[in-house]
């Protein structure tokens, strides 16, 4: 049975069954099909980490992607997103994953409304600095695509 | 619970598996088709590498002189492969792991930053893009470091590193293309015979690096697509314990202490072509190169062109570890494609996109019934084999007859309104 549903089911979502009892020792319990929670933290399911593996991976990302890395806050937050979905499931690696969707969100809105301002606002927003900045410009004065 | 115990044989995971390893080869090679019928249209960009050290092409010598000259070309080419994959095997032999490993986050850091960051700077002058350097530098700094880290680490989701090789395959693979036609040519076939002595003969050195790898139960050091493993519904274990296929990582259970520490970083390490070179050539920035047009090729054998379809669950297990397992399932291995197979199958895809798209569907069907025969080879003969001969030899083959012969025909019929 649990067998089965941890290979049939690539998804990590078990059978919904009418009292979800939240189950708070994996470690006893994780073959218990009566809780709704899922076993598998990642999204690969069985073939990815356990539980206690990806609490170093959930908190490695979360802190490397302060370096200016928020594609990385949204790989994390792809790579748990069952702890993301189910929200009462595996409360320590939740913290970090949550940490990192917020960090992405808020970290792309900032950089989307200066892209689209710089796009849309152009010259006359900007002046000459507009010239400067822009990718093309500057590809060409350093060169940078010196063989096309 | 009941479950259907009817034996499985390889055919009924065939298809599927056979799906798992066509998507991504189709995708990469879709994209180098995108790329090049985009890119391309307006200039015949060379380069030069060490794949035209001995000649340069010009459109005024005559056809012989450049089939020579590229003949010349590919057996240089060849020839820095070769070595190259000599000394990785010598890396390998004497358990450099982890300077291969790091080599191969470099690799792969220069082929997605680098490389992918010209073609991005080719799009947005193509399409005069109105993005900052700012915002430019911000993504493609995040591009490429997640994508060494999807590449490094071996417990990355699996899509994003199944997505990051195909990218680094169709960087490496576009770059390809730029060289000359002839020399590309006479590459791929050159290359495809090359990976026929490599993996076959038995001095080969892809052949020893796989038996050097299966000797000791660890991974190749190369940059190496894998499949998801196919999971049988029907294996009738009475097993309580949760059952774990474990991805990619090697179910050790002697623990030697080699083992341990290759446990985490068993995947993947090592480069591919245009990265060796980076790290061979002068010491410039990229943009010093650039300027100089001067890039080296290196070695696309670090890219492994070879297949392999390692069966979980056999070669030197325990019993102790299999019963851990829980399989006993035996056929269902993953299976294992060599980015550098990835990247010639493209550029023989993109070059035949350079003449017309007829080609490029002739290319394409001929390159998939290549892999077939191969995989069907592979789950036949149950060792490593070269991925390259077949599919290059039916590309080339089929480029060369609809370039000649189909072309002239379906013009006319159109033209005639004989046909289509």
């Amino acid at each position: 049975m649990e067998a089965s549903q941890a290979l049939t089911n690539p998804t990590p979502n078990p059978n919904p069954n009418p009292n979800p009892n939240p189950n708070n020792n994996y470690a006893s319990n994780r073959n218990s099909i009566l809780s709704s929670t899922p076993v598998w933290p990642t999204i690969d399911g069985p073939l990815g980490l356990s539980e206690d593996e990806s609490l170093s991976y959930a908190r490695r990302f979360y802190k490397f992607g302060y370096a200016l890395l928020p594609w990385l806050w949204a790989v994390n937050c792809f790579y748990f997103w069952p702890v993301l979905r189910h929200s009462r499931s595996f409360p320590s690696l939740r913290p970090y994953v949550v940490g990192s969707a917020v960090g992405f969100t808020v970290f792309s809105a900032i950089l989307c409304s200066w892209a689209l301002t710089f796009a849309i606002g152009g010259e006359h927003l900007f002046g000459s600095i507009w010239d400067q900045l822009v990718m093309y410009n500057v590809a060409d004065r350093l060169g940078l695509t010196g063989w096309s | 619970m009941a479950q259907n115990q009817r034996p499985t044989t390889f055919l009924d995971s065939f298809g599927e598996e056979i799906i798992r390893i066509l998507t991504p080869v189709s995708i990469c090679m879709f994209l180098v088709v995108l790329l090049v019928s985009i890119l391309n249209s307006n200039s015949s960009a060379s380069v030069t590498s060490i794949a035209t050290i001995a000649y340069s092409e010009t459109s005024s010598d005559s056809s012989w002189d450049k089939f020579l000259g590229a003949l010349l070309n590919s057996l240089a080419f060849v020839a820095v492969v070769t070595v190259a994959t000599f000394i990785l095997v010598l890396l390998f032999y004497l358990r450099c792991t982890k300077f291969l490993k790091i080599y191969m986050g470099f690799s792969s850091f220069v082929v997605l930053g680098f490389m992918g960051g010209e073609i991005a700077l080719f799009f947005i002058e193509e399409f005069s893009v109105p993005i900052d350097c700012i915002s430019y530098l911000v993504v493609l700094f995040n591009f490429a470091v997640v994508g060494v880290l999807a590449v490094f680490m071996s417990k990355m989701a699996i899509l994003v590193t199944q997505g990051y090789l195909v990218l680094i395959g169709m960087f490496v693979a576009y770059w390809f293309t730029l060289l000359p036609e002839w020399t590309t040519w006479v590459l791929l076939v050159v290359m495809a015979l090359y990976d026929l002595a490599a993996v076959l003969l038995p001095v080969g050195p892809l052949r020893l690096l796989v038996e050097l790898a299966m000797s000791r139960d660890e991974d190749i050091p190369a940059l190496v697509y894998e499949a998801r493993p196919v999971t049988h519904h029907d294996s009738g274990s009475g097993e309580n314990t949760v059952r774990r296929r474990v991805w990619r990582e090697r179910r050790n259970v002697r623990h030697d202490s080699e083992d341990n520490s290759n446990l985490d970083g068993n995947v993947v390490s090592d480069s591919n072509s245009t990265v060796v070179a980076v790290q061979h050539c002068h010491n410039g920035s990229i943009i010093a190169r650039v300027e100089e047009g001067q890039v080296s090729e290196g070695n696309a054998e670090l890219s492994a062109p070879l297949i392999d379809h390692r069966m979980n669950g056999q070669d030197g297990m325990s019993t102790e570890s299999l019963v851990l397992e829980g399989m006993g399932l035996g056929s269902s291995g993953a299976i294992k494609l060599g980015l550098g197979d990835f990247i010639f199958y493209s550029v023989l895809v993109g070059r035949a996109a350079m003449y017309d798209f007829m080609t490029v569907y002739a290319c394409y069907l001929a390159i998939v019934a290549g892999l077939g025969i191969t995989l069907m080879l592979l789950a036949f003969y149950q060792k490593a084999l070269p991925a390259l001969p077949v599919s290059i030899a039916l590309g080339v083959l089929f480029y060369f007859l609809t370039r000649f012969l189909l072309e002239v025909f379906i013009v006319q019929c159109s033209l005639n309104l004989v046909m289509f």
